[in-house]
């Protein structure tokens, strides 16, 4: 079997998370990324952590895990040199993933037009019309303008972000379903198409912000923290050994719970009948002493068993560990920049475990597919040796 | 208009809560033909509300809860709807010729579930050897972890995300819950099965997709495995804070619990807010603000006086007038306030939608825009079994057939709201 996105060549220029992580599931799926990058590199090669955080171009641990597969290659488009370097990439190519600021993507998207052109898609933090275009965002202000800071707070405290980076994650995340999608369509009808992908709008637009379910039902989240005392239990719990997270206030998994702990006479005590809003600190005088008594494995287990929905809470080294992480091979070693390095491993498997459908290869050195590239693009070594000494290519 | 970017695909989706219903839905506003075949007569998830008192998710309105609850509004647009009972020998007959209509099967029972009902993948591809299927348990299709359930927010705890999200000083107990699995699983799944069919283009056959959310959660947050892997230290929460950059934070602006996100990546932004607040001279040489370094090492001092500046004023007012000087600034929005941005409405990015039980309303848009054919909102969300008889007769069923799978209660139209 091949791998499903052979044949496709993608072309990503921008200087974000979001570019690169979009391009990733294609890389490592089959499809050819091109990076074109300036003289300093992407943003991304320079987003900490390092290994014993030396700062490496090369060693980043964003660049490792979502630039896997790709090729490198340094342009600068600044000039009219670098913009014909890139007119040759883009007729080389499918898609062409942007994720720059509005007025570089306008300019360079201007230049394709035509039948012989790809299909595009531009990643931009409010989009490319409207009075916010030129705002210049980050991972963390994008998110506050989705209420999602807001969701994920208590009242009257700070706003919290979710883990850095994440949010461009998803930005570029939902480009790369759209990308494929247009991709697959440009494939059946021959017809180019541009696609956009404001950030804001592909998070505010999704599920799970605290917009979707107040405009629909004009209530308000409660901020009170993790765990509802009203309609419980929901949230993060202390046990022996750590935290586990329950979702357990609905039937049938709260009667399962009442069980599976060994007190089925809560559901039949009027305090949690008829009044249990008012009465989660009566209800934990018999949950509380199950969690203290048994470490998070054993409860994950046992009330598993008995058909509750409930996790442990784990840290990167917990996850490492976890037998179904390891049964599965989630994470893998590669060899990289850096020596032996391990990233997460397959999102999905196509046909069983194991196949030969994802394939993840090491993330590029800076530049280091320059010249073998614009050999293919029909430069002579004339032409190739010009555009270095001008400083259009490194 | 209807797009025609994936028209002539066929989605069916036996599917529930967020991760398969919301990517059928994104796949039918570009244009996918999407059957949601619903559980009957035990109602699908996001049909149930807890006490109607107390459960946020219901809308006020005349019909059943069930039609009023946010979460399956949100996840269900642009769908057709059949409420079948699959344990029935009828119901299996329909499910069948479903399948052999379909390009796309989307499921997502606990692992083993769709097996047990005799429809694991060697008995789908049995029926058509062209679909691709979809498995989307949490934990994957093998492994210890075979036939657990749980929703998103376990998902998040388990990739290590939920214990890096609180506040510095906080404790566990305090981080709330998401469902990110929910949003960004439908975005990889789409990906997968549009793989599949470039695969199918080239073997003529379909594709059995094993998708486990929890390692589709676990590659998009890179930083919390590598500084353990490359020196061996478990993440903490940061906040809202930046280790090489200051200031990052969020600060409080006028008014009750209201709050803004300033940024300065650079000494010029950090120039541009230096004089935004009267003090040009911490951008100066020889303040030493002035530096990166500097402004690292005063963390604390930084955001104690941006948070007396911010106090002074209204969020939204401040970030115009800090974006103005190329400074990185973000009112923090409530849920209520996107419908007052005019950036949305500029990009007419809200939908208005019309629903039998409830009153016409505004909803948020699309994921994203496309030229030519754009995503289109063609279809609410459908009603439970709002297109039995539509579908049955293009199945081939006669209306004799539909009527007594009515009257067996093989198909429905409404739901006991007392069961689950």
């Amino acid at each position: 079997m091949t791998q499903p996105l052979n044949g496709m060549c993608v072309v990503e220029i921008g200087d974000s998370i979001a570019g690169s992580a979009c391009t990733k599931t294609f890389s490592d799926y089959g499809a050819r990324v091109i990076k074109v990058e300036p003289f300093s590199g992407n943003k991304i090669r320079r987003m900490p952590p390092f290994k014993g955080d030396i700062p490496d171009i090369n060693g980043g641990a964003y660049h490792l895990a979502f630039d896997t597969g790709k090729e490198s290659i340094i342009v600068d488009y600044s000039s009219n040199s670098g913009l014909e370097v890139l007119d040759r990439l883009y007729q080389l190519s499918d898609l062409v993933i942007f994720d720059t600021t509005v007025e570089k993507t306008k300019k360079l998207r201007s230049m394709i037009n035509g039948v012989k052109y790809p299909s595009t898609v531009s990643i931009t933090p409010h989009g490319m019309s409207g009075p916010f275009q030129d705002r210049r965002e980050n991972d963390m202000s994008i998110l506050a303008w989705t209420t999602r800071m807001y969701r994920n707070s208590m009242e009257n405290m700070s706003p919290l972000r979710n883990a850095p980076g994440s949010t461009l994650v998803q930005i570029g995340h939902t480009a790369a379903a759209v990308a494929v999608g247009i991709y697959w369509g440009h494939q059946h009808d021959q017809i180019r198409r541009d696609a956009e992908v404001a950030g804001v709008e592909a998070i505010l637009g999704n599920v799970d912000t605290g917009f979707v379910s107040w405009i629909f039902t004009g209530n308000l989240p409660e901020r009170i923290g993790g765990q509802l005392k009203t309609r419980y239990p929901t949230g993060i719990y202390p046990c022996k050994d750590g935290y586990v997270i329950l979702s357990a206030n609905e039937e049938p998994w709260f009667s399962r719970l009442c069980h599976a702990i060994g007190h089925p006479e809560i559901l039949e005590d009027e305090r949690f009948t008829k009044d249990r809003e008012n009465n989660w600190h009566a209800f934990m005088e018999y949950l509380g002493p199950y969690l203290d008594q048994h470490d998070k494995n054993y409860i994950f287990t046992h009330l598993q068993e008995h058909g509750v929905m409930v996790a442990p809470v784990l840290n990167a080294s917990d996850l490492l560990d976890d037998p179904q992480a390891k049964a599965r091979k989630s994470f893998v070693k590669i060899d990289s920049a850096i020596g032996e390095h391990f990233l997460a491993g397959a999102p999905f498997h196509l046909n069983k475990m194991n196949d030969k459908s994802f394939k993840l290869e090491s993330a590029p050195k800076l530049g280091e597919h320059t010249n073998t590239l614009l050999k293919e693009l029909d430069y002579s070594k004339e032409e190739i040796i010009a555009l270095f000494r001008a400083k259009i290519i490194g | 208009m209807t797009s025609n970017l994936l028209q002539g695909i066929n989605v069916l989706e036996i599917s529930e809560v967020w991760a398969g219903p919301f990517g059928c839905s994104l796949m039918g506003d570009l244009g996918a033909d999407v059957i949601k075949v619903e559980s009957y007569p035990r109602k699908s998830e996001t049909r149930n509300a807890g006490d109607p008192r107390l459960d946020p998710r219901v809308a006020e309105g005349d019909g059943p809860i069930y039609e009023r609850i946010n979460t399956h509004h949100h996840g269900n647009r642009n769908k057709r709807n059949i409420a079948l009972d699959i344990r029935t020998s009828e119901g299996r007959e329909v499910l069948t010729r479903l399948i052999r209509w379909g390009d796309i099967l989307v499921e997502s029972f606990s692992a083993g579930t769709i097996d047990r009902l005799g429809y694991g993948w060697d008995t789908i591809k049995e029926i058509n050897e062209k679909i691709t299927m979809l498995s989307l348990a949490g934990w994957g299709q093998e492994g210890p972890y075979l036939g657990r359930i749980m929703f998103g927010v376990g998902f998040d705890a388990m990739a290590g995300h939920s214990l890096i999200r609180g506040y510095q000083d906080g404790t566990p107990e305090e981080i709330i819950p998401i469902l990110h699995s929910d949003a960004t699983v439908p975005l990889t799944w789409i990906v997968a099965v549009l793989g599949s069919l470039m695969e199918r283009d080239r073997t003529g056959k379909g594709s059995y997709i094993d998708l486990a959310q929890i390692e589709d959660l676990a590659w998009q947050f890179p930083g919390i495995i590598s500084d353990w892997k490359m020196n061996n230290r478990v993440a903490k929460p940061v906040a809202n804070s930046d280790p090489s950059i200051v200031p990052h934070g969020c600060y409080q602006s006028a008014g009750e619990d209201s709050w803004i996100n300033i940024v300065a990546e650079n000494d010029s932004q950090w120039q541009n807010l230096a004089a935004m607040m009267d003090h040009s001279e911490w951008a100066e040489i020889g303040h030493s603000w002035s530096s990166i370094v500097g402004r690292i090492d005063s963390r604390d001092e930084i955001d104690s006086h941006i948070n007396q500046f911010t106090k002074q004023y209204d969020a939204f007012d401040l970030a115009d007038k800090l974006q103005a000087q190329g400074i990185i600034a973000a009112p923090v929005l409530s849920p209520p306030d996107p419908l007052m941005s005019p950036q949305l409405h500029d990009r007419n990015w809200f939908q208005i939608v019309d629903h039998p039980y409830i009153p016409e309303r505004l909803l948020g848009g699309f994921l994203w825009k496309i030229e030519p054919d754009a995503p289109s909102w063609d279809k609410r969300a459908a009603l439970v079994g709002e297109n039995n008889d539509e579908i049955l007769m293009q199945l081939g069923f006669s209306s004799d057939d539909i009527a007594q799978m009515r009257s067996k209660e093989i198909i429905g139209d409404a739901y006991d709201e007392a069961t689950r």
